[in-house]
């Protein structure tokens, strides 16, 4: 007995007839395939063009009209064909996006509480003693409600450890 | 030469290469392929697909769809302007390129 899978490929009209092995080597192919393209814009188009390419290959095989092709010819198809090489979009939209530049984070070092003013303070250039007087004043003025966006910035701002790894990440990112 | 950097250096060339192939006349992936075949350049579909999709994002070349006798419809690529821009910068820099390894390796003229 032996299995007989009919698989249809881009532009082709006719599906081809695969043996096992054949189906299952085709299968990897392509699955590889879309993983080495996984950050290609153009991933679907490329992977129609290469089932185009095998299909064409595969329909000038000899009898290759109504037989079941073998695994190791689409093997040998598939080595034509080659490996997918995702190339290089010369160091630019390929990589993956640079981390945004941090506008606000909390900072560790030197910190009182969260570290939300030692970060205000690098984010800003203002020296650390007068973001924290500023804090102070407008908490008494709110009547407390500035410790409440106090603490809202705990939670909500990214935190480095200290000044130096807050300016690397900004120098990193454009 | 040693394979490995001889090999990075194809590499980083193809896109040089592929885009003098498509300058002579519209091609199609295969007839890229064939013409690459028996040189230093030679590659396959899976390495040539992904490159003409990037060259066309960057509006390096375009195709256009042509029906075939034999199969299905193919994929004709040409250079766009910016391709052929491109192409020229490319040709002028390599000859400065190979002028300078040479001159590179010659003693320098005593006076």
């Amino acid at each position: 007995m032996q299995t007989v899978i009919h698989v249809a490929l881009s532009g082709h009209a006719t599906a081809f007839q695969l043996d096992e092995d054949g189906y299952v080597s085709l299968r990897r192919y392509f699955e590889r395939a879309r993983a080495g393209l996984a950050r290609d814009p153009d991933r679907e188009e490329i992977l129609r063009d290469l089932e185009q390419s095998i299909g064409e290959k595969l329909a000038v095989l000899p009898h290759a009209g109504g037989r079941v092709i073998a695994g190791h010819e689409v093997d040998s198809v598939l080595g034509q064909v080659g490996t997918v090489d995702p190339g290089s979009d010369n160091g630019q939209a390929r990589r993956p996006p640079p981390m945004r530049p941090w506008r606000f984070c909390r900072i560790e070092q030197d910190k009182w509480i969260g570290g939300v003013c030692t970060g205000l303070a690098a984010r800003s250039g203002v020296r650390v003693d007068w973001v924290r007087t500023i804090f102070i004043l407008a908490t008494v003025f709110t009547g407390g409600m500035m410790a409440l966006v106090y603490l809202a910035l705990v939670f909500a701002l990214p935190v480095f450890r200290t000044r130096d790894d807050y300016e690397d990440m900004c120098r990193l990112s454009p | 030469m040693d394979a490995g950097k001889s090999g990075a250096l194809r590499k980083g060339l193809l896109e040089f290469v592929v885009l003098a192939v498509v300058s002579s006349g519209r091609a199609y992936a295969a007839d890229i392929l064939q013409r690459l075949g028996d040189t230093e350049f030679a590659t396959s579909e899976g390495t040539l697909y992904p490159l003409l999709s990037r060259m066309r994002r960057e509006r390096l070349l375009d195709y256009e769809w042509q029906e075939s006798a034999s199969g299905p419809p193919r994929k004709y690529y040409r250079l766009t302007p910016n391709g052929r821009r491109q192409l020229a910068a490319f040709r002028t820099y390599w000859k400065s390129l190979t002028r300078l390894i040479d001159e590179l390796g010659t003693p320098p003229c005593k006076p």
